[in-house]
């Protein structure tokens, strides 16, 4: 690596040291209501009298407990008296581990950081250089920059948000730790490189070269050239599939499962050239933007787009899906940005119009949405939900942007861009909080081995990805329904009864049944209003005109019917 | 003497005389036997009931002369007075089935003792082995080293010089005292307890299978019935669903009462009157209250909801089959025998009393006299009924109500006897009250009061609340309600002015979903096209909207192309099975004809509606992918009677990275947890004194785990 220029060491004592990151920590006080009535289940608990000095446990926040609900419990459909019994235990056990998740949140001690200014400041004017300048040493670290020679960069940081990984149009690659810079290896490949991808640890590494598909572990030592896979355009890891996701020059989709070393999923996606590509994290499919504007939702097995989305007239330039896969951002060479509620496939929520196409786009784990606008990155925070005015950051370069990603679980963006790699910092971007039995920046290497063997454990099969995730937790209710009916076919056999209605209807549907039904009332409502007052008025009715009368044949007369 | 003498003789030379004479015909006379001399036998001349006891009396009697002797009998006679003799014991069958009876009883209230530990420990989360807890608490290491002790050099010497005697190890036998004294006291006690149970039983057995009172068995019925009702009562405070099963069950035992023939005319008693009812007329009425009361048990009961329902539209009332007169197969044959023709009770007569009835309405009053006539034979007014509404029939059946009791008296008159039956009939409205005239009253009345007992009596009744109650001053009230109609009236003209679709904009647009009002956003204008605008002002070319260079018109129509064909892709459609010229004239220019075609066409099922449905540019692909079908539940287990339960029950993660460390824990215990290594006893009866198995309550676990196969 060719020195590493950091920015800005000159104030090194100078500081003063306000920590503009950490927002003060206020004591929340929550004023709530004892209900006894609401839980009988814990009637035996309830009945003991507290004593005077020590009032038993603190209570829970009601929105946390509310957050970490499961959604509603068993009903009373259950007849069998030792099963119903054994069920309610269950259920209390469900609760009480409810109320454990909802009380362990104290134990998440960090708040996010944030820009506080002034009433007349804006949030844009601050730039890196006045946020190196207000945070502790250490955090000032984070903003850096290399310089380096070999052609536009594309930068990828691992799961644990601890090291960085570059690849370069020229062939430059190279991983490392970023926070103590300490360089896993460097090398280069003699070829172009498209894309890249860490693995499931920081001790593998994928790299799309102009060929074919190359792996490396962390010493630069090549470990597999993937012949299967050639000519890739785009890769993404799907981290509990232990899935690399490729698109090709061709169009082709590749699934390769690392962890067996198996292809599950090799098709055509007959949408063309397309370098357009996102994971949805909430349930592991693959969003794929085409030139027609279309953006493809896609799984291993399916060889058909599970859902499709005509975001933009143009060809698209970014998708970015935020990590809950709540929201997904596009945006069009036509200069526009959209944000699309993904899960229920809905929208468009929010449409802004940029003053010019976005290169990139990426969403933080708090949900703030880096746009890449050729050399600038603005920041939008809370633009999903509501529409914003104004960029939250907005950072300006001298060199244009490739892509850019967030450090997970630090305040940090880094950026890739022609002519190297700069890093800044976004507050408030980053989870403060880490599990770190999900992905833990301060691994070492024996936690790092057990994590690889219990993720291995909990390998996702490829075949579970779909667009509801929760798809598994379903009854296949028309094989039931099936099977059922087959029973009811077999003689002397009594026929069971059982209640189809799923747990989860589907939203869509009634949505928009209730929708008819609100518009047709009000209209109906709207018509008798209307009556009346011409009632009221006592207006001249329009006569209508006599119909002539044949007596007794009257009947013969065809009636005309009045159509709405 | 000589007098006495003579006549002996007489008698004597008569005797002689007589048999003289009766030998004089020559057929043999067998005498008849005589008894002569009194037996203890018993023979065909004296069946002796007299049992051999000793009968005191005559004994006493024996001792009646002297004073002192006197005194003996009456103390004799005493002790007679208060022994009582033994009954005969039971004949053995009986007396054995009584004894399993009671010894039943006893196991099953010793057995039954287990029932809350049993259900206690199905329900409980987790059960450990063994039960009886030995204390963890470890010895301190000072206590169990004093256990063990050094020998001294004196004891070693000893032992050497002298060693000790291997001690064998004798297996001391047990004493063969199964049980102590007081052991043997108690189990006597309760053998002699059970025999006396036994005795008891067997007794009143006795006792009552002698009584032959039929009033004593029908309140003996009467009070189980009422028994059973206080127990039905009390279970339905007590548990209401247990009580509706209950309900269930008697429906169920009705139902089966409906089945059997009881009360119907097939009976031994009923054949023997069926042939006395041809001549007596008392006779024919015992029997057609019998058929009247099997009519009533085998009547369906109707169901309130369903006659409110249908009660307004369909006015005829409910016949079952048997009953009713437009069934062809239940017309009268008038070849059958007269006892059918004769016997005009019950079902028959209703129905024909109500013909008469109608009869009677509609020909206002003028053929009131032999009505029987026409009883038997037209059944046609009945279709009058159907086309008349039921408000007017209410109306002419209590008008013709009281016409026919005017009517009734000349029938007596008449000699029918027939009044006395239907003054029955009128007076127990319950064995035949759902073929009273008035239907639509009845189904709305008769069930609730058979039900009244079902209801909860806590019930309270509560007001009828009709109108919103208002605390206002009439005249302002009014004015109020004038300003508001006229400002309402305003508004509504306004709005009637407009045309009805504007007002629908309260609502949901689909178009909502394609038009999101673009925000223009202040964004950076990039360096690198500022120097591009730089090198165009010297060219001066006017800018161009890359919207427009890029944007492809038929993008929106080629998606909303693919989106219609993605629809009508598994859209089923309708099958044509006209065959042309099949029934008609065919050839070239033949039309087939509208009817006929559409006659052949098969209707494809309706479709189901798309999740992409009014969704705008969405297409949302609808298929069932097999490779996921393979990992879904496809029956719902058993406890389980509803997929919705069945989804809430596996709703929520185990594992410990979803929830925390101690919930995890508890939800993976395993139910049954065995310490290594111990040996695992079965339980002792000091667990029924465990206050946690005394404890346990729930009724209906310990109910259903002592169920008995």
């Amino acid at each position: 690596m060719k020195n590493p220029k950091k920015n800005a060491p000159k104030r090194y004592f100078d500081v003063e040291e306000k920590n503009s990151e950490h927002k003060q920590q206020d004591v929340e006080v929550y004023t709530i209501k004892k209900n006894n009535n609401k839980r009988t289940d814990n009637n035996r608990i309830q009945k003991r009298k507290p004593h005077k000095n020590f009032k038993g446990k603190a209570p829970i926040n009601p929105e946390k407990l509310e957050a970490h609900s499961r959604g509603e419990g068993v009903g009373k459909g259950v007849k069998h008296p030792l099963h119903a019994e054994k069920l309610k235990k269950k259920e209390r056990k469900y609760t009480y581990a409810q109320e454990q998740a909802a009380r362990a949140e104290i134990l998440l001690t960090e708040d996010h950081g944030g820009l506080e200014v002034d009433e007349d400041v804006k949030t844009t004017a601050i730039s890196q250089k006045i946020i190196a300048e207000n945070v502790d040493i250490s955090a000032a670290t984070k903003i850096f920059e290399l310089n380096l020679d070999f052609g536009p960069y594309r930068a990828k940081y691992s799961r644990n948000g601890r090291h960085l990984l570059l690849g370069s149009k020229k062939g430059h690659l190279a991983a490392f730790d970023w926070v103590t810079k300490k360089l896993h290896f460097e090398i280069n490949v003699m070829e172009s490189i498209h894309d890249i991808s860490w693995m499931h640890t920081e001790t593998m590494v994928a790299a799309a070269q102009k060929e074919w598909l190359y792996m490396y572990d962390n010493t630069g030592t090549e470990l597999h050239c993937v012949k299967k896979m050639d000519k890739i355009l785009r890769m993404e890891f799907l981290p509990y599939h232990f899935l690399l996701a490729a698109v090709n020059e061709f169009g082709f989709m590749t699934w390769l499962d690392i962890s067996i070393g198996e292809v599950v999923g090799h098709y055509n996606n007959h949408l063309g050239r397309t370098s357009v590509m996102a994971q949805n994290p909430y349930n592991a499919t693959i969003c794929l933007g085409n030139s027609k504007g279309v953006v493809s939702l896609w799984s291993p097995t399916i060889k058909e787009p599970l859902a499709k989305i005509l975001c933009h007239k143009t060809p698209l330039t970014a998708i970015a899906v935020d990590n809950r896969g709540m929201y997904m951002a596009t945006s069009g060479v036509d200069r526009s940005m959209k944000i699309w509620d993904i899960r229920n496939l809905d929208g468009p929520v929010q449409h802004y119009r940029l003053r010019s196409a976005p290169v990139d786009l990426e969403f933080s784990q708090k949900d703030m949405l880096a746009v890449g606008l050729d050399e600038v990155v603005e920041i939008y925070n809370n633009c999903c939900s509501q529409t914003t005015d104004r960029p939250y950051l907005r950072h300006r370069m001298a060199k244009t942007i490739t892509n850019f990603k967030y450090c997970p679980y630090e305040d940090v963006l880094g950026i890739g861009t022609r002519s190297g790699f700069t890093s800044i910092i976004v507050p408030g971007s980053g989870e403060p909080n880490f599990d770190a039995l999900e992905s833990n920046p301060f691994q070492n290497k024996k936690q790092r081995k057990e994590a690889e063997v219990k993720a291995l454990l909990d390998k996702i099969p490829a075949e579970l990805i779909t667009l509801n995730p929760f798809d598994i937790t379903e009854v296949d209710v028309p094989s039931l329904q099936e099977q059922m009916e087959a029973k009811k076919k077999l003689l002397y056999l009594k026929p069971k009864k059982m209640d189809f209605t799923p747990r989860h209807k589907k939203k869509g549907k009634t949505q928009i049944a209730r929708k008819k039904i609100i518009k047709q009332a009000a209209r109906q409502e709207f018509i008798e209003q209307a009556k009346e007052a011409q009632k009221a008025l006592d207006l001249p009715q329009p006569e209508a005109a006599k119909k002539p009368s044949f007596g007794v044949l009257d009947r013969f007369v065809p009636t005309i019917k009045n159509k709405k | 003497m000589e007098d006495i003498e003579d006549t002996d003789l007489v008698a004597l030379e008569h005797d002689r005389l007589i048999s003289a004479v009766s030998k004089l015909d020559k057929t043999q006379h067998i005498t008849e036997p005589t008894r002569n001399e009194p037996t203890n036998l018993n023979s065909e001349f004296n069946l002796i009931k007299r049992t051999n006891k000793l009968n005191i009396d005559n004994v006493a009697k024996v001792l009646e002369d002297t004073a002192h002797h006197v005194q003996i009998s009456k103390k004799l006679k005493k002790t007679q007075s208060g022994a009582k003799v033994l009954s005969k014991p039971l004949e053995k069958p009986q007396a054995e089935r009584i004894k399993r009876a009671t010894g039943y009883e006893e196991t099953k209230k010793k057995v039954g003792r287990w029932d809350p530990v049993v259900a206690r420990s199905r329900t409980v989360d987790y059960v450990t082995f063994p039960i009886k807890h030995v204390s963890a608490k470890l010895e301190p290491t000072s206590d169990f080293l004093t256990k063990f002790k050094l020998k001294s050099e004196l004891e070693k010497e000893l032992e050497e010089v002298d060693p000790q005697p291997m001690v064998e190890d004798e297996e001391e036998e047990e004493p063969i005292f199964p049980k102590s004294y007081e052991e043997m006291v108690e189990y006597r006690q309760h053998l002699a307890k059970m025999r006396a149970q036994q005795s008891y039983k067997a007794a009143k057995a006795k006792r009552q299978s002698k009584i032959k009172s039929k009033k004593f068995h029908r309140v003996l019925k009467k009070e189980k019935l009422k028994q059973e009702l206080k127990e039905f009562e009390e279970l339905q405070k007590r548990d209401p669903e247990e009580a509706l099963k209950k309900l269930e069950g008697i429906e169920k035992a009705r139902a089966l009462e409906r089945h059997t023939l009881r009360h119907k005319s097939t009976g031994k008693w009923a054949k023997n009157k069926l042939i006395r009812a041809k001549y007596d007329k008392e006779v024919r009425q015992q029997l057609a209250d019998q058929l009247s009361v099997g009519r009533s048990l085998t009547k369906k009961v109707q169901d309130n909801q369903s006659s409110d329902d249908e009660g307004d539209d369909e006015p005829t009332p409910n016949f079952t089959l048997s009953q009713d007169p437009f069934n062809p197969w239940m017309v009268q044959r008038s070849d059958k025998s007269n006892i059918n023709a004769e016997f005009n009770f019950g079902y028959k007569k209703f129905v024909q009393n109500k013909l008469n009835k109608h009869k009677e309405s509609d020909d206002s009053d003028s053929d009131e006299n032999d009505v029987s006539e026409k009883d038997i034979s037209n059944e046609k007014p009945l279709k009058n009924e159907k086309s008349t509404s039921p408000e007017p029939k209410e109306e002419k059946s209590t008008v013709t109500k009281a016409n026919k009791e005017k009517t009734a008296a000349p029938k007596t008159k008449k000699g029918k006897r027939q009044l006395p039956a239907a003054k029955l009939k009128a007076k127990k409205p319950l064995a035949t009250s759902n073929w009273d005239v008035e239907t639509v009253d009845d189904t709305d009345n008769k069930p609730k009061d058979n039900l009244e007992y079902l209801k909860l009596k806590k019930q309270k009744t509560k007001a009828v609340i009709d109108e919103e109650l208002m605390e206002s001053s009439s005249k302002t009230a009014e004015g109020m309600a004038n300003e508001e109609k006229d400002e309402t009236i305003s508004e509504l003209v306004k709005a009637a002015q407009t045309p009805v679709q504007e007002s629908a904009d309260s609502n949901i647009d689909p178009n909502r979903f394609i038009e999101v009002k673009p925000k223009y956003l202040n964004t950076a204008i990039s360096q690198v096209e500022n120097e591009y605008d730089q090198l165009d002002d010297d060219q001066v070319v006017p800018r161009v909207n890359i919207e427009e260079v890029f944007e492809e018109d038929d993008v929106v129509a080629s998606f909303r192309q693919e989106k219609e064909d993605e629809i009508n892709k598994d859209k089923p459609e309708d099958i044509n099975l006209t065959l042309p010229g099949w029934g008609a004239w065919g050839g070239k220019g033949v039309k087939p004809q509208k009817r006929k075609k559409n006659r052949f066409i098969l209707k494809a099922p309706p479709k189901m509606p798309r999740r992409d449905e009014n969704k705008g540019d969405i297409i949302i692909k609808e298929f069932k992918d097999p490779k996921l079908a393979v990992h879904k539940v496809k029956d719902v287990p058993f406890p389980f009677e509803s997929v919705k339960d069945y989804e809430a029950s596996i709703r929520a993660p185990l594992g410990n990275t979803f929830i925390p460390e101690k919930a995890h824990k508890k939800l993976i215990r395993p139910s049954i947890i065995t310490k290594a290594g111990k040996i695992i006893e079965p339980m002792d009866e000091e667990e029924l004194l465990v206050p946690k198995n005394r404890n346990f309550k729930n009724q209906s676990v310990i109910k259903l785990l002592g169920r008995k196969k």
